[in-house]
C-alpha cells in the first residue's frame, strides 16, 4: 500500500464501492499529481465494472465538485466518486 | 430552517411542529416512504441509504436558501433518514411554511425534486427473493415431515 503522504485517497460511494469492493483506495501519484482524466482512465482499466459508473458520476476533490476533467489531483488530496444520486 | 441527516426514524408530527407560526397560513409537508417495489432479485423489504454527509448537508442548506429567496418559503424542514429503512417507514420529509399556499407548494416541489437530483444521497435495495427455492424432495409424497 502506498504511503499516505504520497498518495491520493479515493472515496467510493454506493455502486462505485460495490464495483471496486472497497469504500476507499490509496493510490500513489507522481509529485506533480495526475489529471482527473488520467486517474479515471487508470481506475476504469483496473476495475472494469467501475467504467460505466464513472461515465455517469460526479467527482469531488477535497470537498469541492470537480468541473471538467483537466484539473489535477495531487498527493494528499481526497477524491470522491459520486455515482448518480438517488435520495428521497 | 431545519436540516437533518439522521439514522433515527423521522416524525411527521415533529416536522409539523417545526413549521408552526401565526403568520404562516400555508403549510405543505411531503413525506416519502419506502415502497415494496418488485426488483430483479425479488421484492424490496428495505432500502439502505447513505450520503456524503458534509456535501449533502451543504447542498441541503443551499437548496433551502434558494427556496427562501426564490419562492418565498418562510420555514423549511429538510430531513433525510440514513441507514436501513424498512418498507413503510419514512425516508424523507420536506416541509415548507409560507404566508400562502402557492409559495409553499412551489417551494416544496422545488426542494424534493432538487434533493433527489443534486444531493449526494444514494439508496440500495434490500430485497427478499420473490419465490422460495424449492426444497429437494427427500421423502415420499404424502408424509409429513414432523
Amino acid at each position: 500500500m502506498p504511503k499516505p503522504g504520497r498518495s491520493v485517497r479515493i472515496v467510493l460511494f454506493a455502486s462505485a464501492r460495490e464495483a471496486v469492493g472497497a469504500a476507499a483506495l490509496e493510490r500513489a501519484v507522481p509529485e506533480r499529481g495526475v489529471s482527473v482524466e488520467t486517474l479515471l482512465r487508470e481506475l476504469a482499466r483496473e476495475y472494469p465494472p467501475l467504467a460505466p459508473i464513472l461515465r455517469a458520476s460526479r467527482f469531488v476533490r477535497n470537498g469541492e465538485y470537480v468541473v471538467g476533467r483537466r484539473g489535477r489531483v495531487r498527493r494528499g488530496d481526497e477524491f470522491a466518486i459520486h455515482p448518480p444520486y438517488g435520495g428521497g | 430552517m431545519s436540516i437533518r441527516l439522521s439514522r433515527r426514524a423521522l416524525s411527521v408530527g415533529a416536522a409539523m411542529r417545526e413549521l408552526e407560526g401565526d403568520e404562516l397560513g400555508g403549510v405543505v409537508l411531503f413525506a416519502g416512504r419506502v415502497r415494496p417495489d418488485r426488483v430483479a432479485s425479488g421484492r424490496v423489504q428495505a432500502l439502505f441509504y447513505e450520503a456524503d454527509r458534509p456535501l449533502a448537508l451543504r447542498q441541503l442548506r443551499r437548496l433551502a436558501g434558494t427556496a427562501r429567496g426564490r419562492y418565498g418559503a418562510r420555514r423549511i424542514v429538510l430531513w433525510h433518514r440514513l441507514g436501513t429503512i424498512p418498507v413503510g417507514d419514512v425516508a424523507v420529509i420536506v416541509g415548507v411554511a409560507s404566508a400562502h399556499r402557492a409559495r409553499a407548494f412551489e417551494s416544496a416541489r422545488y426542494l424534493i425534486e432538487e434533493l433527489k437530483a443534486t444531493v449526494p444521497i444514494w439508496k440500495t435495495d434490500r430485497a427478499r427473493p420473490a419465490r422460495r427455492p424449492r426444497r429437494p424432495r427427500s421423502r415420499p409424497r404424502g408424509r409429513s415431515s414432523g
